[in-house]
């Protein structure tokens, strides 16, 4: 599906910081070398597609390397009636992988996990005021599993709902960085995922400059923790704009 | 919890720009922490938390298992956190479900580390017994009695107490067990070994109300609430876990800033929680 567009991808890589780590890993004895060839601090080329789904209110298609996903926003619909009467909207996100999207069949990790946390993500930046009483329904489904694919899912869900027309305070941008020995490796593949020793995952709305969800695993320092976070968030600004890109291509294209 | 008047809000917002919480405390300040250790006889160890009024037990059970096909010289450990309809009554049936995955990730996150085992606050490699074959799998398991705010510092604390507590029973391993067989595994009854707990982070969850930032949150205090950070720190003063929670957006410099408070914060809470421990143990001892 990439070899379609006509320009290249836009990638989101950030600006490099000051010093330059170059310390051993602890594998190979030298720097760790990325699978795919790519610098330490250097993020996969973004393919952002909205409109996937025709059926949907709004949808979009990501293709960050080998992970890809598809996500479709349908609403506000109108609520249960079981539930409460609410005068905010409600937003209820699924995440859910196909069983041939991990290189073992049915090995799906955390589905449930990940729902939450693209809720969390979300809640931030939706005008919940602008649909009382009713709900909006996020559904990702994570058609190949290939590295970081949080941080994809809900850059993808942000587009999705953008194209569904929900009222937004900006759009959320969503960058992990692995942490391999001494090394800070940004957009981690799945094979640097599973040897980690760290991970860190910062989801922001980057025109507010807010960070609306961050999760750390494994041992950190403080100042690695803020080299981490100055990389994330460089990344998501970038991120951030060719989303807005990508939506105004969208329009456009339906105007000509 | 009943609903808040728009009076008490403005109470508890306004004390806590004022360092003085509604039961008197100071932002930064926890509330007595009991510990008592052993309650469960049937579990490898066990410990109950007492923080105010949130009441959380934690249980430890080691059993023998097999080890991953990818990590084949570490054991497994498993944390899972059920809330229990006593605490709320909307915890019943499926209503708890989504504070418990949210409770047990956050404590997988902060206690096990990375995926390749760095940083983790148990050493996998000790559970390990036979490499490929055997290993302890060890089923870390929390119960939230009652609820009154920061359940998942109670629970760090709970789990930090129930391991210091375990004992894991001393294993023979049959010398003449071929390489494809399952080999014999002798579990003694007599002989057992104390984790090792010292390299356990603790919890420490900073919720922001207004501009200020409050620790060990009772449930009222986190109703008014913007956001809370969830940080795990560990003796050394390394961060081992970060979660936010809740919805509101934070700039990145104050996220930084409540790391350093964590860290800060932390160094009292660990000592005092050794302390607790260990005269819990003294206690039991009797």
């Amino acid at each position: 599906m990439a070899g379609k567009i006509s320009n290249t991808p836009a990638t989101y890589t950030p600006s490099p910081t000051s010093q330059d780590k170059k310390r051993s890993s602890i594998f190979t004895g030298s720097d760790w070398v990325r699978p795919d060839g790519r610098g330490l601090h250097q993020c996969r080329p973004a393919f952002l597609r909205t409109g996937a789904v025709n059926s949907a209110s709004g949808s979009a298609y990501a293709e960050f390397g080998n992970a890809k996903v598809i996500v479709s926003v349908f609403g506000p619909r109108e609520s249960k009636k079981a539930m409460m009467y609410s005068d905010i909207g409600r937003l209820n996100c699924n995440v859910s992988y196909t069983s041939f999207a991990t290189p073992i069949r049915g090995q799906a990790s955390d589905s449930k996990d990940l729902s939450s946390m693209l809720h969390k993500a979300l809640e931030g930046a939706i005008i919940l005021e602008s649909f009382p009483k009713t709900t909006v329904d996020v559904f990702a489904l994570v058609l190949e599993s290939g590295g970081s694919d949080l941080p994809v899912v809900i850059s993808c869900a942000s587009l999705a709902l953008a194209d569904a027309g929900i009222m937004l305070y900006d759009m959320v941008a969503s960058v992990s960085m692995s942490c391999l020995g001494k090394n800070l490796v940004i957009d981690p593949v799945s094979e640097e995922e599973s040897y980690q020793d760290g991970g860190l995952m910062i989801t922001c709305m980057p025109s507010r400059n807010e960070v609306t969800q961050m999760t750390v695993t494994g041992e950190w320092s403080t100042p690695k923790i803020h080299e981490a976070m100055q990389l994330c968030l460089d990344a998501c600004s970038k991120l951030g704009k060719i989303m807005r890109s990508c939506l105004k291509e969208a329009v456009s294209a339906t105007q000509e | 919890m009943v609903g808040l008047s728009l009076g008490e809000k403005n109470f508890i917002k306004g004390g806590i720009a004022q360092d003085i919480r509604t039961d008197g405390r100071k932002r930064l300040t926890y509330r007595p922490i009991f510990v008592e250790t052993g309650v469960i006889p049937q579990a490898s160890g066990s410990a109950r938390v007492k923080m105010g009024a949130t009441d959380v037990i934690a249980s430890v059970k080691a059993e023998l298992g097999k080890p991953n096909a990818s990590h084949p010289d570490k054991g497994k450990v498993s944390i899972y956190v059920d809330c229990s309809p006593t605490a709320e009554p909307t915890f019943e049936g499926r209503g708890g479900e989504e504070l418990s995955m949210e409770l047990s990730t956050a404590l997988q996150r902060c206690l096990l580390g990375g995926k390749s085992g760095a940083g983790a606050g148990i050493n996998l490699s000790s559970l390990s017994i036979v490499e490929g074959k055997v290993c302890w799998d060890i089923y870390i398991d929390g119960l939230v009695v009652s609820s009154d705010g920061n359940l998942l510092d109670a629970l760090g604390a709970a789990i930090k107490a129930a391991l210091s507590n375990t004992a894991v029973p001393k294993v023979q391993v049959a010398a003449n067990a071929s390489l494809d067989e399952q080999p014999e595994v002798d579990v003694s009854d007599e002989e057992f070994l104390q984790f090792d707990t010292t390299g356990v982070p603790v919890i420490i969850t900073l919720t922001k109300v207004g501009k200020h930032y409050i620790v060990d949150a009772t449930a009222e205090e986190e109703s008014q609430m913007s956001s809370a950070v969830s940080i795990s720190v560990n003796r050394q003063g390394r961060i081992c876990g970060l979660t936010k929670r809740g919805g509101a957006g934070l700039d990145p410099s104050i996220i930084l800033d409540m790391i350093s408070v964590a860290k800060h914060v932390s160094e009292q809470l660990i000592n005092k929680l050794d302390s607790e421990i260990a005269a819990a143990e003294a206690c039991e001892e009797e």
